[in-house]
């Protein structure tokens, strides 16, 4: 392993195909076991190769599914590989099973699941290859579980299609910093393309990544030949792009798919070749699963899920009430946020299980990496081990306790740290002590092995209203601070508590700020006058270039218009005598809950509600059914009347509007939702406070809920024919905890006979039907 | 691909069935239609078959696939990030998820026969376990034979696929087959039948 990274290696090919040559098939794994001379016959040639692959693609515990142990399959595995005398590789690729969110794999059953793998090896093996996985957040788990299993080099790489994507969503530049970041000894792509297609893939991973690359392409793409399907890459052609990538700087080259020994036997005239290791220069940078934001220009960090000041979050926090925290993060997406801050510091939280639910729900609906916001370390070390992605941990200051406890896990994770230049003293009065803080911080994390990339400094906003004088030394602090080539961050509007008209002193010192070299302002996305300031500043700073995106933003300004009225203009289209029923027929929220508020001026709340908003969804509900309104329009109308209801409760703060309380839930088994949403907005439309339970809900979750809220009514969704078993049972588990009416089912598979059959209450066919079976049971 | 061509089939999942749609609504689907043809993260995963696969021989399949010199089975996906996107939607403007979602089927699906192309014209559609009286079950022998998990494509214990924009196919080379609603497993509560429509364009297929 000397060589590594330093001489050019050599991985062995394909198996698959070399055991149907044999006329081997059935399940690989077991052919280890009954048929071990074939397996090591095509191990032996491959003894060219430097490291040999054991044949152990499908051997984990949830995908593999036959008379074996994995124990036993896994050992003979291993001795099989042993047959050809050089470094064996533990063969581990994916369970085959879609992770949450998506699908219902948690991340620590597929952790557990390679920790298995790795337990059972881990004393027999030269080291472990991670291959063919297509979902990062999977390949998290198992390079974790490996290295936390079994004290052995672990490769890992990923499938990428030719445009450079992962069947998931992530880029190489993504895969780089999260493989990197979890300390893997080389990475790198495999399988899926022909080593032609897989240059541009390669080149990307290469100009980004610090460690070893690995890469391993299929034999091109098969095609069907007078009849019969062939591959057609030669082993010259072959061994042609392989001299490419060595020339390009890969360190390790082998075969996937469809290749053969003599292809590796070619690829082994390559070995020794110097690798061409270039000097790689990377900006600070944190990801979700599918986006990178990249600290080159100014990048906002939303500061709003948080509940320091905001009752109505710290009321959603409690209650377990996801939707409010989950709107927050969307809204301040929507206004131009590239990372969200996520706080969840309750006394009457147990803040690890908080933030980890918090940061998973988050990242669920909106694509943007986060920063978790903790002084709490276990909260900390919960939600950044479960993180899909480079998160920013918030954070660490001068105090060594603090960097003791918090940099060990961002080195293990390669997360960004804020470091506050601040110590168990306070803040230090003077730009100048704030900067050897700074300078502090940086030296320990370097002691912890953290680049200095992985550096954000915090220079700490004081309040112009008690201490003057320090504003400018926060501002001195920064301009020292960027000296130590380190980013920056400031919570920005902390500057005018106290003061009045807050907007101006912030989006002043907001300027001052960016002038002296502030790259990650927190704040309010949702702040216009702030977020107008950015753009400004963008143009003035060159970053925007040619002004194109503020020109396309103020292009139609003048001078009457303020930003208020820019952001109506979204709703052109609406004639300015629209009435609220209008509004509703035509799905204009923010139009209906200006006008909703006009009418509350002169009317009792429920009067607009019984008297405009039902008749509207009434009126719309009609048109749907005559087909002369289709379901997107009634989407939006209903998602109007909501806005418009939820302007309605800020004047009943009590007893709110609501009309009762409904569960939802697609079925354990099925993730089909959009169904089950629609609903949902319906429901909410007229009044219904909804609690959505999701998609693939076990049984016992349905009853639970229908026992925590006693809901007027529950509804299930399924859309699959494999799926109705499913919701007989929830029914059942519905009965059983006593819910003896009020079961309504619906979905693509379902219909009235099913579920009379299923012992279902009501039947419906769409969302308009439910609410209106709805409201005549309830009146009942 | 021209993508306009593909309103006929993003109305019919909206439920329009030949009524006008609004502007509003003309406007979200061209919205959504450019965003997913600028992503376009339209991926395959198929092998071509001379000798057929032990679980085709049986009905309906081998009256399907009667005369065909090869038969080619694929699995085609938008990949997670349409999935993700209709996420977003459904908080950020639940209208446009419900179009976004309508158009990733129809995108997913146009593709597809884009890609089929290549096998030339004389072939049968894409005929899926599930159509036509054969049994979604038999999705468990597509992925045997193709390992879609390799590009990340998965099938859960109740057989269906995730991403949730992924279609399996089963196509006969050297024949041709049109489609039709016969079998179907919807066709006693199908919306289109009681309006006189089909769920396909019956010209093209």
């Amino acid at each position: 392993m000397l060589r590594l990274g330093k001489e050019l290696m050599i991985f062995d090919g394909g198996m698959g195909s070399e055991l149907s040559k044999k006329g081997l098939f059935g399940n690989p794994e077991e052919l280890n076991v009954t048929h071990p001379e074939e397996v090591k016959e095509i191990h032996r040639s491959y003894s060219c190769a430097d490291f040999i692959t054991t044949n152990t693609f499908g051997l984990n515990g949830i995908k593999y599914v036959g008379k074996y142990g994995l124990r036993e399959l896994a050992l003979a595995a291993v001795e099989n590989a042993r047959a050809a005398g050089k470094k064996v590789f533990f063969d581990v690729g994916p369970t085959g099973s879609m992770l949450a969110p998506l699908g219902s794999l948690s991340f620590d059953e597929a952790y557990s699941a390679f920790a298995e793998i790795a337990d059972i090896t881990k004393d027999c093996v030269d080291g472990y290859i991670a291959e063919t996985f297509s979902d990062l957040y999977e390949l998290k788990a198992c390079v974790l579980a490996l290295k936390e299993h079994a004290n052995k080099p672990v490769f890992a790489t990923m499938t990428f299609d030719a445009r450079g994507r992962t069947l998931t969503g992530a880029t190489p530049e993504i895969a780089v910093e999260v493989l990197e970041g979890l300390g893997v000894d080389a990475l790198g792509a495999n399988c899926s393309l022909g080593p032609k297609e897989m240059l541009g893939v390669a080149k990307r991973i290469l100009a980004c990544s610090g460690v070893p690359v690995l890469l391993q392409p299929n034999r091109g793409l098969p095609v069907l030949k007078g009849g019969k399907t062939e591959y057609e890459l030669s082993a010259d052609e072959f061994a042609f792009y392989a001299e490419k990538f060595a020339e390009m700087g890969a360190s390790i080259i082998g075969g996937c798919c469809g290749t053969a020994p003599e292809f590796i036997e070619k690829l082994c005239a390559l070995r020794g070749l110097q690798v061409k290791r270039k000097q790689i220069s990377r900006p600070t940078a944190v990801t979700s699963g599918t986006r990178i934001v990249e600290f080159c220009g100014v990048k906002v960090c939303g500061e709003r899920l948080n509940p320091t000041g905001k009752p109505k979050l710290k009321e959603a926090l409690i209650a377990q009430n996801y939707d409010e925290i989950i709107g927050e993060a969307v809204r301040q997406k929507e206004a131009g946020a590239d990372i969200l801050d996520i706080n969840v510091g309750l006394p009457q939280l147990n803040e690890p299980e908080v933030m980890e639910t918090v940061c998973r729900k988050v990242s669920e609906y909106a694509d943007l990496p986060l920063q978790i916001d903790s002084s709490n370390p276990a909260a900390i070390e919960r939600a950044v081990r479960r993180y899909n992605g480079i998160p920013l941990i918030n954070s660490v200051n001068g105090e060594e306790i603090v960097m003791a406890k918090v940099f060990p896990i961002a080195k293990k994770y390669g997360a960004v740290v804020l470091g506050l230049t601040m110590d168990g003293r306070g803040v230090p009065p003077t730009a100048l002590e704030r900067f050897e803080i700074a300078k502090k911080i940086i030296e320990r994390a370097a002691d912890y092995g953290i680049e200095r990339r992985k550096i954000i400094i915090d220079t700490l906003v004081l309040t112009a209203s008690a201490e003057q004088k320090l504003v400018k030394e926060t501002l001195e602090g920064l301009r020292l601070v960027k000296s130590l080539g380190v980013k920056t961050a400031l919570g920005v509007s902390n500057v005018s508590f106290g003061l009045p008209n807050r907007p101006l002193l912030n989006k002043t010192f907001l300027a001052a700020a960016l002038a002296c070299g502030l790259d990650m302002p927190i704040m309010n996305p949702l702040d216009a006058e702030m977020t107008a300031t950015l753009k400004a500043f963008g143009v003035l700073s060159g970053t925007d270039e040619n002004a194109e995106k503020y020109i396309a933003e103020y292009k139609d300004f003048s001078p009457a218009s303020s930003v208020a009225a820019a952001v109506k203009k979204t709703e052109n289209g609406s004639a300015p005598s629209a009435t609220l029923r209008d509004c509703i027929l035509l799905g204009l929220k923010e139009k209906a809950e200006e006008l909703t508020r006009k009418e509350l001026e002169s009317n009792e709340p429920m009067s607009v509600v019984n008297g405009v908003l039902i008749p509207a969804l009434d009126e719309a509900g009609k048109l749907y059914d005559e087909g002369k309104l289709f379901l997107p329009q009634l989407v939006a109308a209903a998602q109007a009347a909501k806005t418009a209801f939820k302007a309605v409760s800020h004047k009943l703060p009590k007893q709110g509007v609501s009309r009762g309380t409904v569960v939802l839930a697609t079925v354990k088994g099925d993730v089909h939702d959009i169904g089950k949403n629609i609903v949902k907005v319906v429901a909410e439309s007229y009044g219904y406070n909804v609690v959505d339970l999701g998609k693939d809900v076990p049984p016992e979750k349905v009853a639970e809920a229908y026992l925590k809220h006693k809901p007027l009514a529950v509804g299930l969704s399924a859309l699959m024919t494999t799926t109705v078993e499913s919701m007989e049972k929830t029914i059942m588990a519905l009965r059983a905890a006593g819910c003896g009416r009020g079961i309504f089912v619906g979905g693509a598979v379902l219909s009235r006979e099913i579920a009379e059959q299923i012992g279902a209450d009501f039947y419906t066919k769409d969302a308009l039907e439910f609410v209106k079976t709805l409201d005549s049971f309830a009146s009942r | 691909m021209n993508i306009s061509e593909l309103k006929p089939r993003i109305y019919g999942y909206l439920g329009f069935k030949g009524a006008v749609a609004s502007p509003q609504t003309d406007a979200l689907i061209a919205e959504c239609l450019t965003e997913l043809d600028e992503q376009n993260e339209f991926r395959v995963t198929y092998k071509i078959f001379t000798e057929r696969p032990a679980f085709l021989n049986k009905p309906p399949y081998e009256s399907f696939l009667k005369g065909a010199s090869a038969v080619v089975i694929e699995v085609a996906s938008l990949g997670a990030t349409a999935d993700a996107r209709i996420k977003y939607l459904s908080v950020a403007n639940a209208a446009k998820a419900v179009v976004f979602d309508a158009c990733a089927s129809a995108f997913l699906e146009a593709c597809a026969d884009e890609w089929e192309t290549r096998f030339g014209e004389t072939r049968t559609y894409r005929f899926c376990p599930g159509y036509g009286g054969s049994e979604v079950y038999d999705l468990k022998y597509v992925f045997e034979l193709l390992q879609p998990e390799k590009v990340g494509v998965t099938l859960s214990e109740s057989y269906y696929m995730l991403p949730s924009k992924t279609v399996a196919g089963i196509i006969g080379i050297g024949i041709s087959a049109r489609k039709s609603c016969e079998n179907c497993f919807m066709l006693p509560r199908c919306e289109y039948r009681k309006e006189g429509a089909r769920c396909y364009d019956s010209e093209k297929n």
